[in-house]
């Protein structure tokens, strides 16, 4: 049922063929990426089917219901369509930064992906500086939004970038703090170790659980992460209201597709941080590791989908004053705390 | 103590979705679900037929005709050398109707309604102009509450014989006798069941009554030359 089982018996299968060393490596690190790649690539068009789901019953409606069961292939079709699609530039664009905005947002998306451990022994590197690399690489997100922003040359897509950047900034600043927190608690910043620091006693060992920090820095996080993944109710760099779609406003077909997979990739992404920083990785009981981590994932994923279809958008000015005069004081009062009770060894 | 308040109102938005999420949804998926109708909802319009004898309710009086606000109705109806009616054409043009209804109050002779149907769209314009007998077609199942005066028993006679006579109107044939009979049913109700006997003999009395229809003429040819 590990998965990583069946990774071990193909990387066996791979030194048996008696690659010289540095070909073998590029091939296997080759062979993980695209699954990463492919799987990521389902995993998001999947998650929009199930955004719209959930909108939908939420709204007492349906959602998709006409490409099969319960319309499973609505996205593979959209994605089909947007490929169709002419690729509509703008004349008076910056070429090279209009083109390379939505790679760099796409490439961005799925950098993240080399450290977080999907399992037991399923990862693909375990960087001792794991949750560092991965703050830096989320962050590129935001200079792909302004590219798009400044390279369509057009006051939507500048003004969508331009708060792009300011939100991310800001809540980047309590993101990273709170996520020092558990790094107090684990004692590493390698994804690996913070996941192994929380195994045992069923499942009160999660950082979750350890009141009143635990808590405290998961709702920070979620708070930031759902800014920094651009979503309801911080998504005021593509408020449609104000800024028709904000950055992307120029964007057409397959460019288009991959800003909106990014999307989704990120979603899930900082639901998969939070997993393993909080709920425990892939710790729990009787299920395979892989599976506890999907679930919880998953779980976190349905979470920040109730947040965007219920809470309102904040405006400019209420989002910087809840990042800078409320979460970034109330983060490092709990980070110091935490810090202060760890170094007096009380330890609960 | 704000901050906890701030909270918990957000968790409880998060609740009234969550409740929301675990509820079915109202939609009605169209083509493969149908909503069932009102039967007094304003669909499109039909003429009615009697439920025993399936003929046409139609006196062909035209205040249907002379009713409508969109000219969409269309009746010709000329009188034969007996000064009865005879359907020749009863034509609505289901692209100007306006849907009012106002037809459906007009009609005395609850000949005319507003049915709770709703599916005759067609590729074809012209396909939305329906004729007496597409009419009829469409109201046949529609249910409807009769309002008429009862036909005496002796009514029925005259009707009857008068059948094989306007053979060539099919659907219209029996109409000429519906006008026959509802003014007779005044005299003829007092006089019991029994009087049978006496409906041929009140046939002066029913001419009479019949020229009230015939005051309308003037004014329909009004119209008609309006039109």
């Amino acid at each position: 049922m590990e998965l990583y089982g069946i990774f071990e018996w193909i990387y066996g299968l791979l030194a048996d063929t008696g690659l010289p060393e540095p070909w073998l490596t590029f091939v296997v690190y080759l062979g993980l990426g695209v699954v990463i790649f492919g799987t990521l690539s389902v995993l998001a068009l999947f998650l929009v089917w199930w955004e719209r789901k959930i909108a939908g019953h939420i709204q007492q409606r349906f959602g998709p219901m006409r490409t099969g069961w319960h319309g499973w292939y609505q996205t593979i079709m959209d994605a089909v369509k947007l490929l169709q699609k002419e690729d509509i530039r703008v004349t008076t664009r910056d070429k090279a930064v209009f083109f390379w905005a939505p790679v760099v947002c796409f490439v961005a998306a799925y950098l993240a992906y080399v450290v977080i451990p999907f399992g037991e022994n399923l990862w693909v590197a375990d960087l001792n500086v794991g949750i560092l690399y991965i703050i830096a690489v989320t962050t590129l997100t935001v200079i792909s939004l302004l590219m798009a922003g400044w390279g369509s040359n057009n006051k939507y897509a500048l003004l969508g970038g331009m708060r792009s950047a300011a939100q991310v900034v800001s809540y980047e600043v309590p993101m990273a703090v709170s996520i020092l927190t558990i790094i107090v608690f684990s004692g590493s910043l390698s994804m690996v170790d913070i996941a192994n620091s929380q195994q045992g006693n069923v499942i009160f060992n999660w950082f979750i659980f350890k009141p009143p920090f635990g808590i405290i820095a998961f709702l920070t996080y979620i708070t930031a992460a759902t800014a920094e993944a651009n979503r309801t109710p911080f998504d005021i760099p593509e408020a449609e209201q104000e800024l028709v779609a904000g950055y992307n406003v120029e964007y057409s077909g397959m460019k288009f597709a991959m800003f909106f997979l990014a999307e989704f990739v990120n979603l899930f992404t900082v639901s998969a941080i939070a997993t393993t920083l909080f709920l425990g990785a892939w710790h729990g009981p009787l299920l395979p590791s892989w599976i506890w981590f999907l679930l919880k994932t998953f779980g976190m994923v349905l979470l920040l989908m109730l947040f965007r279809w219920t809470f309102p958008r904040l405006r400019v000015d209420q989002l910087m004053e809840f990042a800078w005069k409320f979460l970034v004081p109330l983060t490092f009062a709990n980070l110091i705390l935490a810090g202060w009770m760890k170094y007096a060894g009380w330890h609960w | 103590m704000g901050v906890l308040k701030d909270f918990f109102n957000l968790v409880k938005g998060m609740t009234i979705t969550g409740k929301h999420l675990g509820r079915h949804a109202v939609t009605i998926q169209y083509p493969e679900q149908k909503m069932e109708m009102f039967e007094r909802s304003r669909g499109v319009v039909v003429l009615l037929s009697d439920k025993e004898t399936g003929e046409l309710n139609c006196t062909m009086c035209m205040l249907c005709m002379r009713a409508c606000p969109t000219a969409a109705i269309q009746i010709d109806a000329p009188r034969d050398e007996n000064k009865k009616r005879v359907l020749n054409s009863f034509v609505i043009d289901n692209t100007l109707c306006c849907y009012c209804g106002l037809c459906e109050e007009a009609c005395n002779f609850c000949a005319i309604k507003m049915a709770p149907l709703y599916e005759f769209s067609t590729w074809n314009k012209d396909d939305l102009v329906w004729d007496v007998k597409k009419l009829q077609e469409m109201g046949r199942d529609v249910p409807y509450e009769d309002t008429r005066k009862k036909k005496p028993a002796a009514a029925d006679k005259p009707a009857a014989e008068k059948k094989p006579a306007a053979a060539a109107n099919p659907g219209a044939d029996a109409k000429p006798a519906a006008p026959e009979a509802k003014p007779a049913a005044p005299e003829a109700k007092p006089a019991a069941p029994e009087a049978k006997p006496a409906a041929p003999t009140e046939k002066p009395e029913e001419t009479k009554d019949e020229a009230a229809p015939s005051k309308a003429e003037p004014s329909d040819d009004d119209k008609k030359g309006d039109v």
